[in-house]
């Protein structure tokens, strides 16, 4: 019999329903992809009447949103690496050893992973004070006073690209070393003892043996690192102060609550540059995803 | 030193990076709220200067609180509808319609995944053309080809808003975890009741449902935590507006701390939110029993 097959109810609903969702899910979208590349845009959503590429060339020519963009993707990719290197080592020790606390730490994690970051905020905010007095006496030992203050924005804690970097890390770390850990339970140990027999040293048996075989474990982290910390919101917001040190998030959300001189153009194609990176990576850790939502629970 | 004992002390030094992190940060940061919150401490003034113990007169204040309650249940509210509700019927479904074999399926998924991707201020900048601004907002305009009066969405039912906008931000979420858990059930489960003439509904309340239980556990506890620290989202918004209708229990920490500089008192508050959050962990590592 030739001729259209027949959907069935069941079918029906379900691409209904998809469809549906797909409107939901995407809406809110067409405003900003259409406002970034409108010369006329508004805060409403409208069909331009002609296309430019002038808010994008004006992010990196003749306003902040460059730097910004920038500031962010320098604390961010420090934060990252840091996370990838320091999660590295504790989630191989954590899947070797056999040692009395590996459960306690382990079990730590999960219950570091549950806390909300706006519960720590207020003490986090204290211990960043101490520690920027610290680092502040330190700084003003060695560097000659006229310098001081740009030697603050780098390895200060309050106001000061240091401090928020090892904020972020902090706050990715124990994802991080659970996916590292989970990680290197798959891989056996037999590799690097083969290694040991035939001599090599520790330096090697990293840089040869472990790294290679780490690398998909360690580029999960790594990207869900940079997700977690790109798209954070409240650390930035209460650890930096200086215009010249805004990231992205809160430069794009200050430019925002300006009343009156808000360029929507601008702005909606700043947004969109800052959701590119935080949607590729996405992308690419979609497989990771599951265990970052649970942190390695066997579903 | 044999083998073993080296190997031993190979693993604490490496250890020690992660937990140094760990405790300068997050451990010692939760220890210093509850001693904070025994303190009258405050971002500026004489307060900020010279600290001083007043024992349980900010938890006895808390109790007392009117922002403090109002806090709670908009959380609460905002919990349930959002990742209780929104996005766990909402996922499931799509879980269910995307485990048939359909057309598009990627686009689908892409378009579902896409709101979970973007950050925090990209979803509240685009939300806010969505529902501010009277007349103009695309909602009002589409609810007003229904003949329904245009509103300023955020003023006229801002907690119905932020859970309206959180459910689409975590669809996502519940659809990854329900379709990792009907992956689960054997196909042979639904042949047998399909023999035994079972008809749809009865498959789905009598045999997925039943069979998805410990899966949708876990999504409630993960999700109620993930909910409850929701901040940016919220602030870029609300900021907890109008009036306190979406000052969700993060966002009042930060309004009490941050705004009305009070960081005794804010930290009573985030003593009793670390205490719940410790307590939604204890259960997760329990019933779940979680493999280490």
């Amino acid at each position: 019999m030739i001729g259209v097959r027949r959907f069935t109810q069941a079918e029906v609903s379900a691409y209904g329903f998809l469809s549906a969702t797909l409107v939901f899910c995407l809406l809110p979208f067409l405003w900003v992809a259409l406002a970034s590349i409108d010369p006329n845009a508004s805060q409403f959503l409208s069909f331009p009447k002609g296309i430019t590429a002038d808010h994008f060339i004006k992010i990196f020519t003749a306003n902040n949103g460059g730097r910004w963009f920038f500031n962010s993707l320098i604390t961010v990719g420090a934060a990252t690496a840091v996370v990838v290197v320091v999660g590295g080592m504790g989630g191989y020790a954590l899947s070797r050893t056999n040692a009395w606390w590996k459960r306690p730490f382990l079990y730590a994690i999960i219950l570091v992973r549950i806390l909300p970051p706006t519960a720590l905020i207020v003490p986090l905010y204290k211990v960043m004070l101490i520690a920027n007095g610290l680092m502040g006496a330190l700084v003003r030992s060695v560097v000659p006073p006229d310098s001081t203050r740009s030697a603050m924005q780098i390895v200060g804690f309050v106001d000061g690209y240091l401090g928020l970097i090892l904020v972020l890390s902090a706050m990715q770390l124990p994802l991080a070393l659970w996916i590292i850990k989970t990680y290197f339970d798959l891989t056996p140990k037999d590799y690097e003892e083969a290694a040991l027999m035939d001599g090599a040293n520790s330096f090697q048996r990293i840089r040869r043996i472990l790294v290679p075989l780490a690398l998909p474990g360690l580029g999960a982290a790594g990207l869900l690192t940079f997700i977690g910390a790109w798209g954070d919101f409240l650390m930035p917001l209460t650890f930096i102060s200086s215009a010249e040190l805004q990231l992205l998030p809160i430069g794009l959300f200050r430019a925002f609550q300006r009343a009156n001189t808000i360029d929507y153009g601008y702005l909606s194609a700043l947004a969109v540059l800052y959701m590119l990176p935080a949607v590729v990576a996405f992308g690419f850790a979609r497989r990771f995803l599951i265990q970052s939502f649970t942190g390695g629970i066997k579903g | 030193m044999t083998y073993e004992t080296r190997m031993a002390w190979q693993n604490r030094m490496l250890l020690v990076p992660a937990f140094v992190l760990l405790a300068c940060f997050i451990l010692i940061p939760a220890g210093a709220a509850i001693f904070i919150s025994f303190t009258n401490d405050a971002l500026n003034g004489f307060a900020a200067a010279h600290p001083q113990f007043v024992g349980l007169k900010n938890y006895v204040r808390l109790f007392s609180d009117q922002g403090f309650w109002n806090s709670l249940l908009v959380t609460l509210v905002f919990v349930f509808g959002s990742s209780v509700v929104g996005q766990f019927v909402l996922g499931l479904a799509a879980a269910l319609a995307l485990s048939r074999p359909i057309a598009l399926k990627p686009v689908f998924n892409a378009a579902i995944l896409l709101p979970n991707a973007v950050p925090e201020v990209v979803a509240g900048f685009i939300w806010i053309s969505m529902l501010a601004g009277g007349k103009y907002s695309t909602l009002s305009r589409i609810v007003g080809l229904f003949g329904f009066a245009p509103q300023n969405w955020l003023d006229f039912a801002p907690l119905l808003m932020i859970i309206v906008v959180n459910t689409w931000r975590g669809i996502a979420f519940a659809m990854i975890l329900m379709t990792s858990g009907l992956s689960a059930v054997p196909a042979e489960v639904y042949e047998a009741a399909r023999m035994d003439g079972a008809t749809a509904r009865q498959i789905f309340w009598r045999i997925t449902l039943p069979l998805l239980r410990p899966t949708i556990f876990l999504y409630m506890l993960v999700s109620t935590a993930g909910t409850i620290a929701i901040f940016g989202l919220i602030y870029t918004l609300t900021r907890g507006g109008p009036g306190g209708a979406t000052e969700i229990i993060g966002i009042y920490i930060y309004n009490q701390s941050f705004s009305a500089y009070q960081l005794g008192y804010g930290s009573a508050v985030a003593v009793i939110v670390l205490g719940a959050s410790i307590a939604i962990g204890a259960i997760y590592v329990r019933v779940l029993k979680v493999q280490v």
